[in-house]
């Protein structure tokens, strides 16, 4: 059979350029690839079939080039001492590629092993992370509640030999005051009504009184007389409070609101005790807020602790910051001589401790104070 | 595919078998120097179309040839074996069996002579010596499928994330 060669020559030669060109440009993004992913074995692996590739397709193009440049310009015999090496590189190149390429899978794996060992790393390392931060918040907690814990401690270490010292003091005067008082009877009763000396006796009689209120207060707050226990229902007890002080003190301007939780059970605990720590709080509050504001009385029950809260809010002046740990402090006061003694908290820390309860205040100076109770249900049976 | 495990290394077992049982006339028209060059030369084919076939079932086995990029890389590997098959017969054909002797009439002419098979085998030769038809298309699809998987990690999308979560091994 004759034919023509012209289609094998363009063929040959066109697509030995072809080859040129698409492999050069295959190495090209190999490369890129690579290089943004260096650690992924898999584009390497690509990189360098595309190398091997491009050098054969190099060597055997321009091989076909040459001998097809060879034979139209007639030197077709030189043609026949450049084959062997010619064709022994393709021979070479055409194995290179081959073996390469089986490398793939063992690329591939190795890949994959170091991704999911990398994922694990950063995984594990992110979750010590959270344990670190867990745990540094859980040491700031602890310090603080540490810090909490040991405030109301030395408050209440303090109360307590307050509350000793005075109640030592309160016995010894006690009796004394009733000699006083009981003398001063004694000698009113010789008097004629309204002369000098008759007035005179009342005054001390007065203040000998005022002196024992002052003195039961002080032994109230040492606790030294046990509470006397009745089921009581705190809204009641409120109700009663709010009456005896819209009597005694001018409370026209004041708004006082009650918002009473209708879950609140019965209690059993002291009721004039704790009336005397209510009338505290509201009187506090009430000086507090002066001639006009507004006084909250709330209550709530928590179901799951079996605690009846109780709390009395004020927009008042507030409490000084540097004073709200003295506040229970028998004698502490900031009112003027005459206007306040100091033991009203006091004694209502000492009735509340007494009921197994908490006294908690919040207060923002300039805003208002509330003063919280937390009580324990205690029923019949088990206080 | 028919490619998959033991009767692949079957098939190419009996081709390297047939390859190299083939006795080698040295009555060719055209001298060849020492036989065990064609034969190295042969067995790099055979070689080739093994790493190739190998390539495309691990990016079946891997699901990656559904992805666009690595499907191109598939069809390069495909045309890669086609090409190679073609090169094989044609040096087989010439060089090892010499059914087909080629002799330059003048530059633009050739003759081909086949000693067997007629003129289908001489047509059969002619068509097997345009290879470029074939490694062409291959590196062309190699070139766009690494054009398109260096795309795709430009939109940032790791091409063999999915595949690798899929990956039964
Ligand atoms: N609701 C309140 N608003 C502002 N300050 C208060 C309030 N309750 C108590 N305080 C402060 O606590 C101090 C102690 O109160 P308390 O023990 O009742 O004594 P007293 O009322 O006699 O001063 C008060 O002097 C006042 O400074
Ligand atoms: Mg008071």
């Amino acid at each position: 059979m004759t034919i023509t060669w012209i289609p094998i020559i363009t063929v040959d030669v066109l697509g030995a350029i072809l080859m040129i060109i698409f492999s050069v440009l295959a190495i090209r993004y190999a490369w890129r690839l690579n290089r943004r992913d260096p650690d992924n074995l898999v584009w390497t692996f690509l990189l360098w079939v595309c190398v091997c590739l491009a050098g054969f397709a190099i060597s055997r193009s321009a091989g076909h080039i040459l001998k097809q440049m060879l034979f139209v310009a007639g030197h077709g015999a030189v043609w026949a001492h450049i084959r062997p090496v010619s064709g022994s590189l393709n021979t070479l190149l055409l194995i290179i590629v081959a073996a390469v390429t089986l490398f793939f899978n063992g690329a591939w794996h190795i890949y994959q092993e170091i991704f999911s060992e990398r994922k694990m790393l950063q995984e594990t390392q992110s979750e010590l992370m959270e344990l670190n931060r867990t745990l540094e918040n859980r040491v700031q907690e602890r310090t603080e509640a540490l810090l909490k814990h040991e405030k109301q401690m030395a408050q209440t270490d303090r109360l307590a030999s307050i509350g000793q010292l005075s109640s030592g003091i309160a016995h010894e005067i006690n009796n004394p005051l009733g000699v006083i008082q009981g003398y001063t009877q004694l000698l009113l009763r010789g008097e004629k009504p309204d002369s000098q000396k008759q007035q005179d006796l009342q005054v001390i009689l007065k203040h000998a009184r005022n002196c024992k209120a002052i003195v039961e207060d002080l032994l109230h707050f040492a606790r030294r007389s046990a509470p006397e226990k009745s089921e009581i229902n705190i809204h009641e007890v409120i109700d009663d409070v709010l009456v005896f002080i819209r009597h005694r003190a001018k409370t026209e301007k004041i708004h006082i609101e009650t918002r009473y939780d209708e879950k609140v059970i019965p209690m059993y605990m002291d009721e004039k005790k704790i009336k005397q720590v209510l009338v505290n709080l509201v009187m506090n509050a009430r000086h507090a807020v002066g001639d006009n504001g507004s006084i909250t009385i709330s209550t709530g029950y928590d179901d799951q602790e079996r605690q009846v809260m109780v709390s009395v809010a004020d927009d008042g002046y507030g409490i000084d910051v540097k004073d709200l740990d003295r506040i229970f402090d028998p004698f502490f006061t900031t009112k003027p001589t005459g206007e306040g003694t100091g033991l009203g908290l006091a004694v209502s820390y000492g009735i509340i401790k007494n009921h197994g309860g908490e006294i908690r205040v919040s207060s923002e100076p300039g805003k208002g104070s509330v003063f919280t109770l937390i009580l324990p249900v205690n029923t019949a049976g088990n206080s | 595919m028919a490619l998959r495990g033991k009767p692949l290394f079957i098939v190419l077992a009996g081709a390297l078998f047939l390859l190299l049982a083939v006795p080698h006339p040295v009555m060719a028209t055209q001298p060849h120097g020492d036989p065990e060059g064609i034969v190295v030369h042969q067995l790099s084919h055979v070689f080739f179309v093994f790493s190739m076939a190998i390539l495309i079932y691990w990016l079946h086995n891997r699901k990656l040839s559904v992805q666009p990029g690595w499907r191109e890389i598939r069809y390069a590997a495909f045309f890669l074996i086609l090409w190679s098959t073609g090169a094989f017969i044609a040096h087989l054909l010439d060089e090892q069996l010499g059914w087909i002797s080629v002799s330059r009439m003048d530059t633009w002419t050739m003759h081909v002579e086949p000693s067997r098979g007629g003129v289908a085998l001489a047509w059969l030769y002619y068509i097997v010596k345009l290879d470029h038809l074939l490694c062409v298309p291959a590196l062309f699809f190699l070139y766009r499928g690494l054009g398109r998987l260096s795309s795709q990690k430009d939109s940032g999308g790791e091409p063999d994330a999915d595949a690798k979560r899929e990956d039964p091994a």
